[in-house]
């Protein structure tokens, strides 16, 4: 018993827990009702309009109060827009962890979007090879995925062979890429993908909860967490990330690491470019565009330390949840929308303070107890 | 009544983690003279200057300035008094220019905040000329030699009225010419009534140059006394003679296995050259050297870590690709380095994570890291090397130094190294630690581990090791086995005094 509790309070993200329970208690409490018409299942299986008759036998249709905040439509919206930065702050984490940078994941994202929808639209019901099924969903999917690795090599072989600092190169990068993306579709929307592709990605259960992204969420975080905290790779980014110096002298391979983080990264990206040309149905040059900005959000709220050798995947993924939780909680509580920013921007600059005096404490501790 | 001295220490001491730097240090140093302080390395010299300069501030003691007592708690406060100091570390800013650092407290400025570049050339040339130094006031600091930063140092001192200038190892990185400019420089101070305090461990240039002399050794005070009256082989005699803590190692008594490491005219331009050596399993060699003679880079380039050595090296016979730490890593070779916070371990980890990071290959199957097996070994290694941690999930932070050094090396046996360069085994341990860590070499010695150990403490090297060499300004200058070693002679090797002074 004790074991279990000592156990849950080493969970690092419990407080985010906290934080994300705290947050939606008082979206739930202050965020007011909404009156939306009551269905339910008729006796062939479709959804239909209550009404209620009075006395006087008029037929009125009846309504629910319903919480704008904890309602199921609002949740299943929530959990979608949560699942793209979530996605990209789980490959952001890998780079901040390593105590590198990656300006240009917005950049990677809407240029293997753009990648993958023209091979999409090339073999969509209106392209030039026509609908073929799967193969040219999966040609587009693979178009997508390689553009962005190819992006992520660049942006890991810049850093690596001219030591130049991440920040200067994926500043570069994050102009060159977008820059690439607007050339390749002279600044149009591509659309038009195979009706398969979209369905497949669209899938819903419930009142409109669009599962893929939610599922691919999930393997994502599984799976950064898995190689993070598991694998020999996840162990040596947080060693260089700790001290790269020390780590140069136990013999870790620093090139190939740095490397591999911003392939993460990137490929991440890629991921959740792949998910919107499916939910979305189209792409522009100018998707993602200020993504990088709540992705590095997330991934600091999410207790990633942008001096490197901390943080974890589940924490950027809970990171990305109060990101997107404030973000909703603007537009329900009826705040001007011009105040999201500085609403956001304050949260993450409160977030390292907290970090920091955190930190701070946790030195003081050790200090005393190495003393005493 | 004669007039009271310049500078009076009375009882200073002070205590870094680990280690009592100064412990209850007293003499005076007379207005006008320069005042030479030598010892060892770690003999408490340099934090004394420190002290003196605001830099540090003593645990207890007093100090007086003209007969009255001062407590200068920052540089600029003794500035203030009319103290400063010369030293090796960046005292500039290396972006600026001459002109700009030596005004930078107190910039000539026109209405409006514009900077008014005329007068500050001219106030800077002044100050340079006051002392002599023909420099461009408008270079910058970083294009500067040492010996040039030095006198950009010396004018700043004496432009702010500074009345005892503290020299902490000045002529250390100086060619010989350059050296000649400051003996001169130092000279034409001490004749203008400035106080030095010069601290240095090079004999021959405090016999040349100064005119008392104190001799610090272990953080206590020894001798002070007028030059004229000792020699430099008594001032030898005066600063070793530490207490011999090492117990008699077993490992001696063994016979010696094959070859393991040879080195062969092993160089790197502007840190050493001609480095020559040879290393048989279960020998312990050591190698003793005054700072900034070379043996941690010596070290370092055998691991691998210097882009810009040559020479050969050779393990089990092998010839050794130089420059590469994956070559060094795969030859069995392990660096314990001496900066072990910045270069040994990884404090944000944990010492499982810190133990088992140079092995993680063979650690892991298909890339995933066997957790039960880090596990064991990690406890393995502690419990061996008595590591005092609470358990084996504790950060390496939160340990004290004799424990962070206990780690670093548990790292390179959990990868099986035979053959380890070890770097000031015992800085900033406690004297707890460092009788533990001794008989732990012994005991890896006799397992036939091959052990280069560098160290400054001299006491160490002699209780440890089975040969002992001696490297001076980036050469090595001696090979003295333990039968023939004692400190006067390794301390003479080191500083480059003939036999004959120490009559």
């Amino acid at each position: 018993m004790s074991l279990s509790l000592r156990g849950l309070l080493r969970f690092q993200e419990s407080g985010l827990l906290v934080v994300i329970l705290v947050l939606g208690a008082f979206l739930t409490a202050f965020s007011g009702t909404v009156r939306a018409p009551l269905f339910q299942q008729g006796p062939d299986g479709t959804r239909e309009r209550v009404f209620i008759t009075d006395a006087n036998g008029e037929r009125t249709p009846a309504f629910v109060e319903r919480n704008k905040f904890l309602n199921a439509q609002n949740l299943a919206q929530l959990a979608k827009d949560t699942s793209f930065i979530a996605i990209m702050a789980v490959g952001m984490a890998f780079v901040i962890i390593a105590g590198g940078i990656d300006l240009s994941v917005g950049s990677i994202y809407a240029l293997a979007s753009v990648a993958g929808a023209l091979v999409l639209n090339h073999f969509g019901p209106g392209g030039p090879a026509g609908d073929i099924g799967l193969a040219g969903s999966l040609a587009g999917a693979a178009v997508c995925l390689g553009t962005a690795l190819v992006c992520g090599l660049t942006n890991g072989g810049l850093i690596v062979a001219l030591r130049v600092h991440p920040f200067i190169v994926t500043l570069g990068t994050m102009a060159v890429f977008r820059g690439v993306a607007f050339v390749a579709t002279q600044g149009q929307s591509v659309g038009g993908f195979p009706q398969s592709f979209r369905d497949l990605i669209r899938i819903e259960v419930g009142q409109g909860l669009s599962v893929m992204p939610l599922l691919v969420m999930i393997a994502v975080t599984v799976v950064g967490w898995v190689v993070l905290s598991r694998l020999a790779a996840g162990r040596r980014v947080y060693a260089i990330g700790g001290n790269e110096l020390a780590s140069r002298f136990s013999g870790i391979r620093i090139e190939r690491v740095k490397l591999g983080v911003y392939l993460m990264s990137a490929l991440a990206a890629g991921i959740a470019a792949l998910l919107s040309l499916g939910y979305y149905g189209g792409a522009t040059s100018g998707d993602g565009q200020g993504y990088e900005l709540s992705v590095i959000a997330a991934a600091v709220v999410g207790g990633a330390s942008l001096s490197g050798g901390r943080g974890s995947a589940l924490g950027v993924v809970l990171g990305a949840l109060i990101i997107q939780m404030i973000n909703s909680g603007i537009v329900i509580l009826g705040i001007d929308q011009n105040y999201s920013q500085i609403i956001i921007g304050s949260v993450v600059i409160a977030a390292v303070v907290l970090d920091n005096v955190n930190s701070w404490l946790a030195r003081r501790r050790l200090q005393k107890a190495s003393e005493g | 009544m004669s007039p009271p001295p310049q500078i009076e220490f009375r009882g200073i001491a002070k205590r870094f983690p680990g280690v009592q730097a100064l412990d209850g240090v007293s003499f005076s140093v007379a207005p006008g003279s320069c005042h030479a302080l030598i010892g060892e390395n770690g003999a408490g010299k340099s934090t004394l200057g420190k002290i003196l300069a605001g830099i540090l501030s003593a645990d207890a003691g007093t100090l007086l300035l003209e007969g009255r007592p001062i407590t200068p708690a920052t540089p600029l406060e003794a500035r203030a008094l009319g103290i400063a100091m010369v030293h090796q570390e960046l005292a500039f800013c290396p972006n600026l220019s001459v002109a700009e650092n030596l005004c930078l407290g107190d910039l000539p400025t026109r209405r409006g905040g514009w900077v008014d570049r005329a007068a500050l050339h001219r106030r800077a040339r002044a100050l340079l000329a006051e002392i002599g130094a023909d420099l461009d006031p408008a270079r910058l600091i970083g294009s500067l030699s040492t010996a040039q930063e030095q006198l950009v140092q010396i004018a700043a001192a004496i432009g702010t009225g500074a009345r005892v200038i503290v020299m902490d190892e000045p002529s250390s990185s100086l060619s010989a010419g350059e050296t000649r400019e400051l003996f001169r420089l130092v000279r034409s101070l001490t004749a203008r009534g400035i106080t030095l305090v010069y601290v240095s461990h090079r004999l021959e240039e405090l016999f040349a140059l100064c005119d008392t002399l104190t001799v610090l050794r272990d953080g206590r005070h020894v001798w002070t006394g007028p030059i004229r009256q000792t020699t430099p082989g008594e001032v030898v005699t005066r600063m070793i003679g530490r207490e011999l803590r090492v117990e008699t190692p077993t490992h001696l008594t063994q016979t010696l296995g094959a070859e393991v490491l040879r080195v062969e005219d092993l160089s790197s331009p502007g840190r050493f050259s001609g480095v020559e050596l040879s290393l048989r399993a279960g020998e312990v060699v050591g190698l003793a050297g005054l700072v900034g003679a070379g043996r941690s880079e010596t070290l370092q380039a055998i691991f691998g870590l210097d882009p810009r050595a040559e020479g050969r090296v050779f393990v089990r016979g092998q010839p050794l690709r130089l420059g590469s730490v994956d070559a060094a890593l795969a030859a069995g070779l392990g660096l314990l380095p001496e900066d072990r916070k910045r270069q040994g371990l990884v404090l944000g980890l944990t010492c499982r994570e810190n133990v088992s990071l140079a092995a993680l290959p063979a650690l892991s199957r298909f890339g995933w890291v066997r957790r039960a097996a880090e596990r064991t070994q990690a406890r393995h290694f502690s419990e061996r090397l008595r590591v005092k941690a609470p358990n084996i999930e504790s950060l390496v932070a939160g340990l004290s130094g004799g424990n962070q050094q206990k780690i670093a090396l548990a790292k390179w046996l959990a990868r099986s190294c035979d053959i380890l360069l070890i770097d000031e085994p015992t800085r900033g341990v406690d004297v707890g630690a460092k009788a533990e860590i001794y008989p732990l070499l012994d005991e890896l010695a006799r397992e036939g581990k091959a052990i280069l150990v560098v160290s400054s403490e001299l006491p160490e090297l002699l209780g440890l090791c089975r040969r002992i060499l001696v490297m001076r300004a980036g050469r090595l200058v001696g090979d003295v086995p333990r039968a023939d070693a004692t400190e006067a002679s390794l301390m003479r090797l080191m500083a480059g005094v003939a036999a004959d002074c120490a009559a």
